[in-house]
């Protein structure tokens, strides 16, 4: 009965203008809003807005019609631009040469907040509550640098904080959520932190197998992208990470 | 200090620099015996870029970006496309199908519909029915033409817009390049 069922919707969806998640709970469809990136990505979107970054602007498209983006402001960041990660009401952007901050509380109008500055290195950003999270890997394509792991506090935005500073291996994306933070390590595997206190992440599992790139967590489900394969664990218990599945990625043709 | 007239050339060089567009700053010029990687544009026809296509399911091979929305995983395929995966069993994942949007390496979704950046333009997709994609707005030049690879520090092939139009660019035996990075 249900494939039927998921038949019928797909068909009343193809009709109309919604598709299969505006018809019902059940389907396979989007509810309304935005989903979930990972900390590598150049696109998100905020409420009403997709902003985009490339290496020196950010780029805000109207998208209150989610079928119709309207070109909106485009925004001067300065060189070397990565990342963007929308928290609360602000947009978190990550540099080669550090952090942005702008207030994203006008749609497709942002305003800048403040720039922290550290030294050349690729550096994706996440947040959570008062705190960021941000990786500094050396080498290119990043120039020189260091591998570290930096927390800076963020209460308050137009003055951002550098708290400590712990050494890593090649990190490149991580995630946040509640007690437990993970790191991408490249080459070199994936960790996953304790965060119960949230400004000294404490080693609780390192998977020197598992060359991770960036990491989506969510609801107790931590997806990871990487060289070898899209793997997906539980880390339900905040202790352990559980592998759950993994789709390969296969060589070359 | 150096006097107006020793300096002379190395601000010429300078100027040539910057208004060189191959060569970015802190990188050293070709060598005779320059061991740096190079790299060769991959050109395509506008029809084909802008071409984008619901296809079969289809092995991962380069996995860049992911996103998820409800029950949903999204895979870019680095420069191809976007694997779309029924994720509402985390440890069975199902891949659905596989959307072809040439040059693509980034994604967001709003509602159902999907954002992608498909070589010098951004696409707005209705993923709604993953089996069959539909392009519902093309913005068309929203991004700068590629003109360097993404890589620094390397040797490449100067693109030729006569060729077509640059949607990526991969490894090179040709040691006779003249742009660097």
């Amino acid at each position: 009965m249900k494939p039927l069922l998921y038949f019928l919707i797909i068909l009343a969806g193809g009709c109309s203008d919604g598709g299969i998640g505006a018809k019902s709970n059940d389907s396979a469809g989007a509810s309304a809003g935005a989903g979930t990136g990972g900390s590598m990505a150049r696109f998100t979107v905020a409420g009403n807005t997709l902003y985009l970054v490339s290496s020196t602007t950010l780029r805000a498209y109207d998208v209150k019609d989610s079928r119709n983006p309207i070109p909106g402001q485009e925004t001067k960041l300065g060189f070397g631009v990565e990342t963007i990660f929308p928290y609360g009401k602000n947009l978190f952007i990550g540099t080669q040469t550090g952090m942005i901050i702008y207030d994203a509380s006008r749609e497709g109008d942002p305003r800048h907040l403040s720039t922290y500055s550290h030294i050349r290195s690729c550096d994706p950003v996440v947040v959570q509550g008062n705190l960021a999270y941000v990786t500094l890997r050396n080498g290119t394509p990043c120039g020189g640098g260091i591998n570290v792991l930096e927390v800076i506090d963020v209460s308050d935005l137009r003055a951002p904080k550098i708290l400590k500073s712990f050494p890593m291996q090649s990190p490149h994306g991580l995630g946040v959520d509640g007690n437990v933070l993970f790191v991408c390590e490249g080459d070199s595997g994936l960790k996953l932190f304790d965060l119960t206190d949230p400004i000294n992440p404490k080693l609780l599992q390192h998977l020197q197998d598992v060359r991770s790139y960036d990491v989506i967590p969510s609801r107790d489900l931590l997806i990871v992208t990487g060289k070898d394969g899209i793997y997906q664990y539980s880390y339900a218990d905040r202790k352990t990470l559980k592998l759950l599945s993994t789709l390969p990625v296969e060589p070359p043709v | 200090m150096p006097s107006l007239r020793n300096s002379f050339p190395v601000l010429l060089l300078g100027a040539w620099l910057l208004l060189d567009g191959c060569n970015h700053n802190q990188v050293d010029p070709p060598t005779a015996n320059d061991t740096r990687e190079v790299y060769r544009p991959i050109y395509s026809s506008y029809e084909a870029v802008r071409t984008i296509q619901t296809q079969a399911p289809r092995a991962i091979r380069q996995a860049g970006k992911i996103y998820i929305k409800d029950g949903f995983l999204f895979v870019n395929e680095i420069g191809a496309g976007i694997h779309i995966v029924d994720n509402r069993k985390p440890d069975k994942p199902v891949k659905l199908s596989f959307i072809s949007i040439p040059g693509a390496r980034e994604l967001a979704i709003k509602d159902s519909i999907l954002y992608a950046d498909n070589a010098v333009d951004l696409v707005a997709l209705n993923v709604a029915n993953p089996q069959n994609v539909r392009l519902m707005k093309r913005i068309e030049n929203a991004y700068p033409k590629s003109s360097y690879p993404p890589q620094r520090n390397v040797r490449f092939e100067c693109p030729d817009s006569g060729k077509g139009l640059v949607v990526g660019w991969i490894k090179s035996e040709d040691k006779d390049v003249n742009c660097w990075r």
